[in-house]
């Protein structure tokens, strides 16, 4: 699963009249003829910046987003959900490996990664800053944030960086079975007994305003984003994820006689676009910055597992270890 | 004599259980006994911390060549092949695995998609031989995005010597970006007698999408509510 809803803010190295402008050409000549860039390929800083932050920020959200999900594996009902509960969180810590991978060929180490997270440094997907209260909290998690991910992380594995675009391609094929698996568990709680139905429909309400803000608040259409989009950095924006998300899932949570709890949530048909009720951004902005419900006790649980395991890794290292970045 | 009366223990436990402990809904974390409030910010980490990283190549089907899956951190060999097992054959078919250490791959120059990068390089002629030769596995990517595929074995002195022989015998055809060569006995590989290894895919059938059919459910719950509705 991932977050998305990066803020592609400019940075200080958004002035391209800084690098090589026959590099800068070859590069983008590279990308428009379709071809993947490699780590070891020249790229505009701008580039390296903003991949590392971005596959960074997914790699840290598949690796917190198994916390909320996790927290129910050993209250499952029944060995069957354990299993394929425990298969799934199992299957977000691997992409976490992967995507830390990736964003290592960029110059950024594991280590500093990790350090960033713990101190709140680097960001993650914000939902994973809500409870999941219920285990039909835990369903709503695996059907609909992994199905947001999958919108994103398929625009993203059309992307021109090589490693991150391999690492997506083995994440969407595994993201198959979170969604069917998800969608599998609210299908049953829809279609059980009235309590069951209403623990579900519980769970949707409280998820749906952080789902909604899921892919981040509208673009602001600027040269910087229209640079990144040029560099397939940027694949789609925000707003194009989210409606594609509402066409594909609101339809899916009808069919079940759910509802959303939004009044305005409806398709117009003459534009082809949803309307709803803008999300609240200001909620958005202050969990996202350490003050949700679920912030501090996220970083602790991840801190706490980084110290209490470090005496296992010293004890493992081989004085004569040497780091190599990952190739590819 | 000093009293101290059990309801006002209790309220004192309270009390410090309250401030000094994290309380959360999952019963995993609570037992964890995490510090609640301000921490100060972790120390870096250390370098090497995460270990040293190694490549793994998987073999998707017999008779089929190894090719590139991705890279893992261990702190040994025989970690990284574990590590590598788990994160790349779990969840899809696979009946072989190489790993190499990363500092043990010669990479070199990447070219264009239509290029072939053995055109791009000054590859001396070997000189005289002056050591015995051994054994070299040579890698070619195809495509830019695409992954590394093992190519074949030459017999080579140096990486340079085995690029040259490498030239000669597979880099004549099409487009080929970017070659690692790597010495054979710098590669771990699974063992034959250890196939059994690989057998566990088909009794996991929860982890795959097939798995999950809704449909029958949905059309039940729809007929059944077609009134109401």
């Amino acid at each position: 699963m991932y977050g998305g809803g990066n803020v592609f803010e400019a940075t200080k190295f958004d002035n391209l009249q800084t690098e090589d402008p026959a590099k800068l050409a070859e590069f983008e000549a590279r990308i428009a003829r379709g071809e993947k860039i490699e780590p070891n390929d020249w790229m505009p800083e701008l580039y390296r910046k903003q991949l590392i932050r971005m596959i960074e920020q997914h790699a840290h959200s598949e690796i917190i987003g198994a916390l909320p999900e996790g927290t129910w594996i050993t209250r499952a009902p029944g060995f069957r959900r354990k299993m394929a509960q425990m298969a799934k969180v199992q299957d977000e810590v691997g992409h976490a490996q992967l995507l830390y991978s990736a964003a290592e060929t960029l110059g950024k180490t594991r280590e500093q990664m990790l350090t960033d997270l713990i101190n709140g440094k680097s960001k993650y997907s914000n939902v994973f800053n809500y409870p999941a209260f219920t285990w039909a909290d835990s369903n709503i998690i695996s059907w609909l944030i992994d199905a947001g991910a999958i919108v994103n992380q398929m625009a993203n594995a059309k992307g021109s960086y090589g490693p991150y675009s391999r690492a997506l391609e083995r994440i969407c094929a595994e993201e198959a079975f979170h969604l069917k698996y998800g969608h599998d568990a609210v299908v049953h709680m829809a279609t059980g007994t009235p309590k069951q139905r209403e623990m579900i429909q519980a769970a949707l309400n409280r998820w749906w305003p952080p789902i909604m803000t899921f892919f981040g608040p509208s673009d602001k259409m600027s040269t910087h984003t229209e640079t990144l989009m040029r560099w397939k950095v940027k694949m789609a924006s925000n707003d194009e994820c989210r409606q594609q998300f509402l066409d594909m899932y609101v339809p899916k949570i009808w069919e079940l006689g759910l509802t959303v709890p939004d009044p305005k949530l409806k398709k117009n048909m003459e534009t082809g676009q949803w309307e709803y009720t803008e999300p609240d951004w200001d909620e958005f902005k202050r969990v996202i910055n350490g003050d949700g419900p679920c912030n501090a006790e996220r970083l602790a649980v991840r801190r706490t597992a980084e110290e209490r395991g470090a005496w296992v890794r010293r004890a493992l290292l081989n004085p004569k270890a040497k780091y190599v970045k990952p190739l590819a | 004599m000093k009293v101290i009366y059990l309801q006002q223990l209790l309220t004192q436990l309270k009390l410090l259980t309250n401030i000094t402990m994290l309380k959360s809904l999952d019963p995993r974390v609570t037992r964890l006994n995490l510090p609640e409030g301000e921490m100060p910010p972790a120390e870096p980490k250390q370098e090497l911390d995460q270990f040293e990283t190694y490549e793994a190549f998987h073999q998707k089907k017999e008779g089929t060549a190894h090719t590139y899956v991705g890279p893992v951190h261990a702190p040994n060999e025989d970690v990284a092949f574990l590590f590598a097992k788990e994160q790349y054959s779990r969840r899809f078919p696979c009946v072989g695995l190489w790993i190499v250490r990363t500092e043990n791959i010669m990479v070199t120059p990447y070219a264009g998609d239509q290029e072939n990068v053995y055109d791009l390089m000054r590859l001396e002629e070997p000189a005289e031989r002056s050591e015995q030769p051994e054994p070299y596995e040579i890698f070619h990517l195809k495509k830019r995005g695409k992954a590394h595929t093992h190519t074949g074995r030459v017999m080579a002195t140096s990486y340079q010597e085995a690029l040259h022989e490498a030239r000669t015998q597979f880099g004549e055809k099409g487009p080929i970006v970017n070659v690692w060569v790597v010495k054979s006995k710098h590669v771990l590989q699974s063992a034959e007698e250890d196939k059994d290894m690989w057998t566990t895919i088909p009794e996991k059938k929860y982890r795959e999408a097939i798995a999950y059919k809704v449909m029958d459910k949905i059309t039940k719950y729809k007929e059944e509510n077609k009134t109401t509705a």
